[in-house]
């Protein structure tokens, strides 16, 4: 009786209580043994009589001896100790379910809010490696273009190789069935394809986002295991969340990108217009990142930093073509126009939900640190973060191109610019993180390249 | 004898801990059950179990109040109290504090956090 012992079962304080009233209403000589004779309860001046066994499905776990009375307590201790082997086998049973439950709720909060196919991966092997007995798992998806499967992520090694294509070992057989399996003897399987690693026991299940296979899950042993059905169960169940979260970061990558390369059109729409800031943006972005990147700005702060630097000009969009164009200088009323860019560009991107945090990088990235820059004559720190590094940025670019009305300055004349106006027109901080971070790399890395990339 | 004492009026939650923490009484380890706040409160009182597995949503006398009364009222230190709660339930952090309690689990519990953190006070 491995679950529960006789000694246990008498101490249970719901039923000690009862079998010691019972014995002493016999009164009678009454002496409880558990099956290796160790004493467990003798009644005062007992002596031992006949032996009537405490069994529970035909097996002894212990002895009552003493007058024939003793006979009904063997009864009734056989009676408990079977139910409570009942109530701890299904205790058992269900404390089992109960953990595979608390996994998959574990896994289902990690792995829902992940958005990248690799941290899936990641935590499905992570998990798989907690509940399956495994030597190896690897996850593999298809490329569609190649229609190969290609490796996300793993844990030991592959255990057959190639499994590159559709129909080709136990993986590619999986993938074309969309059935998951269990190969006890993978020696034995005609379609499993000798890898380096030798492995014993293997279990594949595909991965279903809807009704399309994206791929597949594989782990094995290298010691000879069994796996069950309720392993494989287990398995299809984190091949299922898996399937559904690589699908949702697929989706989220996509619309990523859909929504950047809206972006910067937007942003290369307005270049088009004036043919002679060409490619300002593009290096207004690298000079903004790169001092982002130096002053340690969170990734949340660089990503609305970049939105910010792209998009800082796009108010020009709303300004006439005979001000924005002028080859010569500026009257007060053109220049009022010009200004007008700033808030054109906020009114514009204010609509779009996504962009709201590139809000203070587009208005006021004309403001002065001395509070005397436009729209809102802002001072100091009241000025966004990515508006005074955006400041900067586009200052030194415009300083350093060459446009219709004058030549640019030298870099060293731009760099002095930027010293001389620090802590009036510029953020002190910022200016020194111009200097501190890698401009020149920014600066070939924007002049290389002609094109806004992603 | 060191003690345990379960806590819950779900009979399945106090079926599950109870298996949960079964290897226990091999070590000697008593366990003990209670399906509502009042009996609790009288079990700690007669017999200072060394941890107390408590589950907060109960009728009648819930677990706030069994934990307040032990740690606040009678100033029982030497009982550890883990309370249990629901998960997506809100749970007032602050009143867990407040009423004395010495940590708190959600539910769906851990198997082996529970076990863990009872070797832990038990010292075994």
């Amino acid at each position: 009786m491995a679950l529960v012992t006789l000694e246990k079962i008498m101490k249970k304080r719901a039923f000690a209580p009862v079998l010691h009233s019972i014995v002493a209403a016999l009164e009678s000589s009454v002496v409880i043994e558990d099956v290796e004779g160790k004493l467990l309860l003798a009644t005062y001046g007992a002596e031992k009589g006949d032996r009537y066994p405490v069994s529970v499905s035909g097996e002894v776990v212990g002895w009552v001896s003493g007058s024939e009375k003793a006979a009904s307590i063997a009864m009734l201790l056989s009676c408990q100790a079977e139910s409570e082997i009942e109530k701890r086998t299904l205790a058992s049973e269900m404390l089992t379910k109960y953990k595979e439950i608390t996994l998959l709720y574990d896994i289902v909060e990690k792995i829902s809010s992940c958005l990248d196919t690799k941290e899936v991966a990641r935590l499905v092997i992570e998990e798989a490696r907690r509940v399956i007995k495994l030597s190896s798992v690897s996850v593999l998806l298809l490329n569609k273009e190649t229609e190969t499967l290609e490796l996300i992520g793993e844990f030991g090694h592959d255990q057959e190789q190639p499994t590159v294509s559709w129909g080709v070992g136990i993986a590619g057989s999986v993938l074309s069935s969309g059935r998951a399996e269990i190969v006890n003897d993978v020696h034995s399987d005609p379609r499993f394809v000798e890898g380096v690693v030798t492995i014993c026991s293997l279990m594949c299940a595909p991965l279903k986002a809807k009704d399309t296979v994206v791929g597949v899950i594989k782990l094995g042993s290298d010691q000879p295991v069994t796996y069950t059905a309720e392993d494989l169960k287990l398995f299809t169940t984190l091949a299922s969340l898996a399937a559904v979260a690589i699908e949702n970061a697929g989706l989220y990558e996509q619309l990523k990108e859909a929504f950047y390369t809206t972006v910067y059109t937007l942003a290369e729409t307005i270049e088009k217009r004036d043919p002679y800031t060409g490619n300002h943006t593009k290096r207004v972005m690298e000079y903004s990142l790169a001092i982002g990147k130096n002053l340690g700005l969170s990734e949340q702060d660089m990503a609305r930093l970049q939105l910010g630097a792209v998009l800082h000009d796009i108010g020009k969009i709303g300004v006439r073509d005979s001000v924005l164009l002028k080859e010569s200088s500026l009257n007060d009323e053109e220049f009022e126009q010009i200004k007008k860019h700033a808030v054109y560009g906020e009114e514009i991107i204010s609509r779009i939900a996504s962009l709201q945090s590139a809000i203070p990088g587009v208005k006021h990235h004309h403001e002065k640190f001395n509070g005397r820059g436009y729209p809102d004559g802002l001072k100091g720190e009241e000025i966004d973060i990515t508006a005074r590094i955006i400041a900067v940025a586009d200052s030194f670019d415009a300083m350093t191109t060459n446009r219709p009305y004058r030549q640019g300055l030298s870099l060293d004349e731009a760099f002095e610019e930027l010293r001389k106006y620090s802590g009036s027109q510029f953020d002190p901080e910022i200016v020194d993180a111009f200097f501190a971070a890698d401009v020149m790399e920014a600066f070939f890395a924007a002049n290389s390249r002609q094109k806004i990339i992603l | 004898m060191p003690k345990v004492l379960i806590v819950d009026d779900e009979p399945f939650i106090r079926l599950l801990l109870e298996q949960t923490l079964e290897d226990l009484e091999d070590e000697g380890v008593e366990l003990i059950t209670a399906d509502n706040g009042e009996t609790a409160l009288q079990i700690i009182r007669d017999e200072m179990p060394e941890i107390v597995f408590l589950d907060v949503m109960m009728p009648k006398m819930n677990g706030f109040d069994v934990c307040n009364t032990v740690k606040n009222e009678l100033g029982i230190n030497g009982v550890y109290i883990v309370l249990l709660t629901a998960k997506g339930q809100e749970f007032d952090r602050q009143k867990g504090i407040d009423v004395g309690a010495d940590i708190y689990m959600t539910k769906p519990f851990n198997p082996d956090e529970v076990l863990d953190k009872a070797k832990q006070v038990l010292g075994l």
